[in-house]
Parts: structure tokens; C-alpha cells; sequence
């Protein structure tokens, strides 16, 4: 994985974003999205999950600490899950992992968390563009030394 | 209070209360205690109690839950939350545990210690608790240091120092007293000033020293998976490989596992033998858990942990 | 060669001479830890010390290395080696113990089964063993396992603090041609120094472990492994501090197209060391494992290297396990086990 991330810098650089998207609301609201033919960018690799409860903080850690750019967790919005309760404790984790990811110094845009509906195509695209661009402005994540450090290719 | 001890174990042996009695015992040096397991009434005479029993024996107690009887544990009052938890969290029957809480009055972080002293922990035989100071003795010389030199961090914040629930008890503990300028928090406060990219360089360069000597894991009382996710092998979440960026992934994911269980016993980063503060780690999670849900770990009984329980109007910055 | 003498003041200048030729290797210390690590100069260097925490078998054998490098284009797959070592090496200030374990080393590695990689670690390192302190840590039992703190047997050069200078021994080609490189710097003893300039006796308890392999071998069903077994964590710091274990894992890292592989050390405490693909796990509890610790350095390696004990005294794992499991405890109760000897 961390191999094919795009960490050239430069010019070129298009970050890699890892999307979790609830099956219910916001994986819908990214069809809607498409079928309505709203321009987005395409950095963005979408995994579709049945609630954003379902991701475990490991899904964040794990992509980023092996070089993904940004991950961005996708959910009904508080109240609508159609598990009733799936996205409060969604909240709840997203709110101390990325307390705690920004504690150990990583940028807080590189996890974020957004509630998405089935009906908010626009906010969807909104949203992965405003997030797209936050992290091509942040630039790759660690691109050099660090974790990258024995990595393939550059040992 | 050892004899007392070493009396009521061989008297709970004896009459086939428990099946084995876990306290400590001294080690290969006298500043060295290590966990005792007494399985005959014999070597009761071993245990001993002291500012130098750091261990939380708590995580044993999972090894005795398929014993047919019962185990005997010394439990300090910041131990007996690793209890509450445990049974909280449905890993053992509070009733096959017998708890003989023990007054601490401060346990002493030897690292400080010596750094105080300016010798080695290998030349201090004996260390007695005197109130408001430790009495130490080097070489055949017993000199004063006063508590707040020396204490484990988490000794400052104690809030039990008794056990809150136990089936005997030792005693209460004297009240003395502490002066400490910090706070609870300091450390991880400290942290959290720092620039973005300087937090960055200092835990990539303590995770960069992990051997991945698993530690940390072993001895949390938490860390009671029967797989844990670390060994799997599908999917593969981590190699054994002690790469930075495998470390990373192993001590982040680890803490945020414990998030609203940790009890700040400080074991992991006592275990840890290239000393990695990981206790900032959990202290800072421990914060935000106690800021934002208002929750304690070990506390009570009959609070719900604050991850598997939610308010309508928790803040809610995602939007 | 004739012992010689080195001022302290000197020690320094030698060794700048020779990290100017050499990849120079000595205890530094970091975080309030000890350990070996590659200095650019002897200011780096810390003498205040008795041991490093990891022992310095990971200078030969690494916590975690890159066997090669692999790559797929198209049908094409291209290997790429790793070379162990850029320049050869001197590595400063090693303990006589964990000489001792190097040379228990080499037969795993260099015997019938050669490790290339840390076959070529091992020849292009000189040892400069730096002799013990006294008195030593309380810890301490090399000399059950006869082991001489005082001693050059196994490495080239073994430096002696006897006050205002170390004593020399050049005991190896390689460590004269080190010797050589600070022309100047030694002198040789004067006949009076020769019988003066002598180190204090070491003075350390002696463990009886005259049928320690025999008196252990009968004792394989005994209870007693359930029991030593029970404050064990089953974490890995006992394996991993320690000079003589030497088990590793292989793994490739990267993807199918494009990675590397790498060998990192193994415990034989972990839960899952012995566990097979079927499910099977011959050693499924700690009794098992922790049997299989003692086993192997009293009785298996033994017989399977025609070696003595693998063990080197060094005490790391004693001073280190969070359990309070002491080998030298173990040492103790196997020797004291009734009815073994007469099996």
C-alpha cells in the first residue's frame, strides 16, 4: 500500500484519500452525487461500510501510519442512523482519535469526520473537494524519514 | 503489617478460601520486589509490603478464572480500579477474587530515586515508609527524602489509597501529606503547547526506540483479548518487524483499544525497558475522556464506560 | 604480544584515530539508556556503565534487518541484495559476557548452517572488550557459566581500568593492527607496573550448576514449571535482552510487486511462537514456554552444539523481567530439587 503512495511532492502531488462511506446515507448521498454529475475531485477511494460505527480506530491509524494522505469517516447524520444509535458512538471515537492524532503530530485535517445524508449529493461533493484540497495544501503525509524510513525504495 | 499479612494468608490458605494467594516478595536485590504466587501456606513468610511494590498484581487474576477455587490478591487502592474494571467489563466474577486491600501511602518510582540520590536502586536496602518522607537506607546510612521527590507520578493524584472494595483489609491509611507544584496533567498539557511538528519528532522518536517486546500489552490488565489483533494473521494488521512505522501503528492503536478503561496504573510505561513515556499517551486520552464524557475509569461499579454509551448532546464539531 | 599501558587522557585520541578508519562502535547513552550505537567520535562515548541494556548481539544480528530487496515489472523480477556492513567495524567498550555470547553465537549462525549476513559482520568487527568494574552488579554471575570478567579470551583487544591507565591486551592480529593505529599513545609495563597495575579480584556468587543439564532433564513433567510459570507476562524483554537468544521471524513488508524482506527477532515467549498453520500449538501455555526457555538454554543447545550453558551470566533478563521470573532463582531450585539427582 504504502509503496503506490503518491509522496513525490511537487508539482504532481495528488494526495490519496481513504473515504468511508455509511452504506445508508452516505454512500447514497455519493451516487446521488454522481448520478447528478457534480464535478469532484478524484482523489478520493471510497470503502463502503453498513454504519460509520463500523469503523475501528485501527481502519485510521493503520491507512495513515502506512502513508495514506487523509482519511474521511462519512455518516447519517446524528439521529437518522439507520441502526438508530450507530453514528453517536461514531462521534464519541472520532472525537478522541483525532484528539489523540493530533498529539502525537498529525495534522488534525489528515482524519476527519462529516455526516452525509442520502439526499446531500451536493454536500458530498462539497465535502470531499474541501477536504481534497485541505490535505494538497498540507502536502504528503511524512514524506520523508520517519515512518518512511525503511521503506521499499528509499532505504 | 507483614506479619498481619503473612497471617491472614495462611490462615485463607488454610481453610481452602483461595487457591493460590498472589502479593509480592523481594527479588534478587532488596530494591528489586517482584510478584509472589503463594501456593502453600509455607512460603507465606515470603510476602512482604512496602513503598517499593509497585506492580498492579490485578492482570493475574484472569489466569485464575479456571481454577475451581478462588485467588487471593494484595491490592493497592489505585489497583483495585484494574478489579472494578474487570469485573465491569464481565472478565471475571467478582466473587472469585478475594481482595486484601493494603493502605499505600505513596510507592516510589525508582528512576527518581536514584536520580535523587545519585546512586543505583542495586545499593539501596531498604526504603520504610515515615509519613511525609521515605526513610532510605545506603550503605549501612538511613537519610530522609521527602515524598514529593521521589513518588510515582501517579502517587500525586492517588484517589484511593485504600482499596475501596475488599474483603480484608490491612488497615487505613495515615493521612500525610504532599507537596507537589504539578498537576495531574502537566505533562501531557505540556505536550499539547508544543508546535505540531515538534510532537511529531518526539513520539516518532520514542516509538522509533520500541523493540515490540510486547511488554506493555502483557502486563495491562485491559489487554485481555484472546487474540489480540496484533497476533492475528488475517488480516495482518501489523508485522512483527519493530519498524517505526509499525510502532506506531502498534502503540496508537493500542491506546485508543484502552481508551475509557485505562486506570493510569502506569504499568506500561514501568515495564517498558527502553522507557518510552507512554504514560502521556494514556494520560492524554484519560483527559479528553474526562473533559468530554466525564468519566473515570475503575471508579464505580455502575457506570457505563464511556465509548459504549453516548448523550444526544455530546459536541459534536463534525457537521 | 606483551601487555601494554594507555594513559585515559589517550584512550580518546586512540579511538578518534580509529573512528577515522573504522565504523566506530561503543555505549553511548540516551534517554537513560545504555546501548551500542555507531559514534563519530569518543566524546560521544559514555564509560559510566555496566552494561548496555540490549546486549550487543544486535550489532551481528539485528532487532530488525533487510535480507534483499525485491521488485516485479512485468514478467521480470528483480533482487536486489542488502549488504550488511558499509565498512569494517570496531566496536568499543563490549563485556566480557556478551563476548561469551558471541562465540555461542557462531555456532548457530556460522556452523553448518552459514548466516552470510552476520558471517560477514562477525569478520569485519574487532572487539575491544572493556573489563569489568568492581565490584560488579549485584546481578551479576558470569563466572558460573566460566566466564572471566577479566579475561581477552574472545575478543582482540581487552582494555583493564587500573586507576590512571588502562592495561592493554592485544590479543588477535586484528587487535594489534588496532593497537598500532595509536603509535605513540601505548607503553609498554615496567617490570615493577607488571606485578603493581592489577585489577581487584572480581568477587561474585558462584551458582552450582554442575548437573544442572541432567538434574533439568529429569524434572521435564515436573510441577514446578506450572508453578515458576504463573508470574510470567508472557512478554518477550526476557528473550530480548538477552545475548544468547537468537530466534527470528521473516516477513515481507510492502506489496507482491514491490518490497522488502525483513528478519526481526522472535520470542519464544510470545503465545503464537510455536503455533502452526493447523491450528496445533505444541506449546500452548506458559508452563510450556517457559520450560522451553530453560530447556533450551540448559539442555537443548547444549546438546545440539556440543557447547556448554547458554547462558552468559549477564543478568539482563533477571534485572528486566516484569515478572520477577529469576533465572538464577530457577538455577537454585533445580539444584535443590530432592530425589532428581538419583533418578
Amino acid at each position: 500500500m504504502a509503496s503506490e503512495s503518491s509522496d513525490e511532492g511537487g508539482n504532481g502531488y495528488e494526495p490519496k484519500i481513504l473515504v468511508f462511506a455509511c452504506n445508508w446515507c452516505s454512500y447514497a448521498g455519493a451516487d446521488l452525487a454522481g448520478v447528478s454529475r457534480l464535478q469532484m475531485p478524484a482523489n478520493c477511494r471510497i470503502i463502503r461500510v453498513m454504519c460509520s460505527g463500523r469503523v475501528r480506530p485501527e481502519f485510521v491509524v493503520t491507512a495513515l501510519s502506512k502513508g495514506l494522505d487523509g482519511v474521511l469517516v462519512l455518516g447519517c447524520h446524528p439521529g437518522e442512523c439507520h441502526y438508530s444509535e450507530g453514528n453517536y458512538f461514531t462521534r464519541r471515537r472520532g472525537l478522541l482519535l483525532k484528539n489523540l492524532l493530533q498529539f502525537v503530530g498529525i495534522e488534525p485535517e489528515r482524519f476527519q469526520v462529516r455526516w452525509v445524508s442520502a439526499s446531500e449529493g451536493a454536500k458530498f461533493a462539497d465535502t470531499v473537494e474541501q477536504v481534497t484540497e485541505q490535505i494538497r495544501a498540507l502536502g504528503p503525509n511524512r514524506p520523508q524519514g520517519g515512518m518512511h524510513s525503511t521503506e521499499p525504495g528509499d532505504r | 503489617m507483614e506479619d498481619k499479612l503473612q497471617e491472614l494468608v495462611v490462615e485463607l490458605l488454610g481453610d481452602g478460601a483461595m487457591e493460590y494467594f498472589i502479593g509480592y516478595r523481594q527479588g534478587f536485590e532488596p530494591s528489586h520486589v517482584v510478584p509472589c504466587f503463594v501456593t502453600d501456606k509455607s512460603e507465606a513468610d515470603r510476602l512482604i509490603w512496602g513503598p517499593l511494590c509497585l506492580q498492579n498484581l490485578s492482570k493475574y487474576v484472569l489466569q485464575a478464572r479456571d481454577l475451581d477455587g478462588k485467588v487471593g490478591l494484595l491490592v493497592k487502592g489505585c489497583d483495585a480500579r484494574a478489579i472494578v474494571e474487570l469485573v465491569k467489563q464481565h472478565q471475571i466474577e467478582r466473587d472469585k477474587i478475594v481482595v486484601v486491600g493494603v493502605p499505600c501511602e505513596g510507592q516510589v518510582d525508582p528512576r527518581k530515586m536514584e536520580q535523587v540520590l545519585g546512586v543505583s536502586m542495586e545499593q539501596v536496602t531498604d526504603v520504610e515508609d515515615a509519613g511525609d518522607e521515605f526513610l532510605v537506607k545506603v550503605g549501612g546510612e538511613v537519610s530522609k527524602l521527602g515524598k514529593e521527590q521521589v513518588l510515582r507520578d501517579k502517587c500525586f493524584y492517588c484517589k484511593h489509597p485504600t482499596s475501596f472494595d475488599y474483603d480484608y483489609t490491612l488497615g487505613e491509611v495515615q493521612p500525610f501529606t504532599i507537596d507537589s507544584e504539578s498537576e495531574e496533567y502537566d505533562a501531557v498539557e505540556k505536550l499539547e503547547e508544543l508546535p505540531l511538528e515538534e510532537r511529531r519528532a518526539y513520539w516518532l522518536k520514542q516509538f522509533e526506540r520500541c523493540i515490540r517486546c510486547n511488554a506493555c500489552r502483557e502486563v495491562c490488565y485491559g489487554c485481555y483479548c484472546k487474540e489480540c489483533i496484533f497476533d492475528r494473521t488475517d488480516p495482518r494488521w501489523l508485522d512483527r518487524t519493530p519498524l517505526p512505522r509499525e510502532n506506531e501503528i502498534y502503540h496508537l492503536i493500542r491506546a485508543v483499544h484502552l481508551a475509557g478503561r485505562c486506570i493510569d496504573c502506569g504499568e506500561c510505561e514501568r515495564v517498558c525497558p527502553v522507557n518510552i513515556p507512554l504514560g502521556r499517551l494514556y494520560k492524554k486520552l484519560q483527559k479528553d475522556i474526562a473533559e468530554l464524557f466525564d468519566y473515570e475509569a475503575g471508579m464505580e461499579y455502575d457506570t457505563v464506560p464511556p465509548l459504549v454509551d453516548f448523550e444526544l448532546d455530546d459536541q459534536d464539531p463534525f457537521l | 604480544m606483551d601487555r601494554k599501558k594507555i594513559s585515559k587522557a589517550d584512550l580518546g585520541r586512540w579511538l578518534d584515530t580509529i573512528a577515522g578508519k573504522y565504523e566506530l562502535i561503543g555505549p553511548t547513552e540516551d534517554e537513560g539508556i545504555i546501548q551500542f550505537g555507531p559514534v563519530q567520535s569518543s566524546a560521544e562515548l559514555t564509560l559510566e556503565y555496566a552494561n548496555s541494556l540490549i546486549p550487543p548481539k544486535s550489532l551481528f544480528f539485528p532487532p530488525v534487518e533487510s535480507l534483499f530487496a525485491f521488485r516485479k515489472r512485468g514478467e521480470e523480477i528483480q533482487l536486489e541484495e542488502t549488504k550488511p556492513l558499509q565498512q569494517d567495524r570496531v566496536i568499543f567498550g563490549i563485556r566480557n559476557c556478551d563476548v561469551g555470547s558471541l562465540s555461542l553465537l557462531d555456532r548457530v549462525f556460522c556452523d553448518d548452517l552459514e548466516d552470510s549476513y552476520y558471517r560477514e559482520r562477525r569478520e569485519r568487527t574487532t572487539l575491544i572488550a572493556l573489563a569489568c568494574p568492581t565490584p560488579p552488579r549485584s546481578s551479576c554471575f558470569c563466572t558460573t557459566f566460566g566466564i572471566d570478567p577479566l579475561s581477552p579470551a574472545g575478543s582482540d583487544i581487552l582494555l583493564t581500568d587500573v586507576g590512571d591507565v588502562y592495561l592493554v591486551d592485544a590479543v588477535t592480529d586484528k587487535g594489534e593492527e588496532l593497537v598500532a593505529l595509536g603509535e605513540g599513545l601505548f607503553a609498554p609495563l615496567t617490570e615493577g607496573e607488571e606485578k603493581e597495575l592489577q585489577p581487584p579480584p572480581v568477587d561474585m556468587p558462584q551458582l552450582d550448576v554442575r548437573e544442572l543439564r541432567e538434574r533439568l532433564e529429569a524434572l521435564w513433567e515436573d510441577e514446578y514449571w506450572e508453578k515458576l510459570s504463573l508470574p510470567c507476562l508472557g512478554c518477550g524483554i526476557c528473550t530480548y535482552v538477552c545475548p544468547t537468544c537468537h530466534c527470528f521471524d521473516i516477513s515481507d513488508v510492502g506489496s507482491t510487486s514491490d518490497g522488502v524482506r525483513y528478519r526481526c527477532w522472535d520470542s519464544c515467549m510470545y503465545s503464537d511462537f510455536a503455533l502452526m498453520v493447523s491450528g496445533e500449538n505444541p506449546r500452548p501455555t506458559k508452563r510450556e514456554r517457559t520450560r522451553n526457555r530453560y530447556f533450551h538454554k540448559f539442555s537443548t543447545f547444549p546438546s545440539r552444539y556440543g557447547t556448554g550453558y547458554a547462558c552468559v551470566g549477564c543478568a539482563r533478563c533477571l534485572v528486566h523481567c516484569p515478572g520477577g521470573v529469576e533465572i538464577t532463582e530457577v538455577i537454585k531450585d533445580i539444584s535443590a530439587k530432592e530425589g532428581v539427582s538419583d533418578r
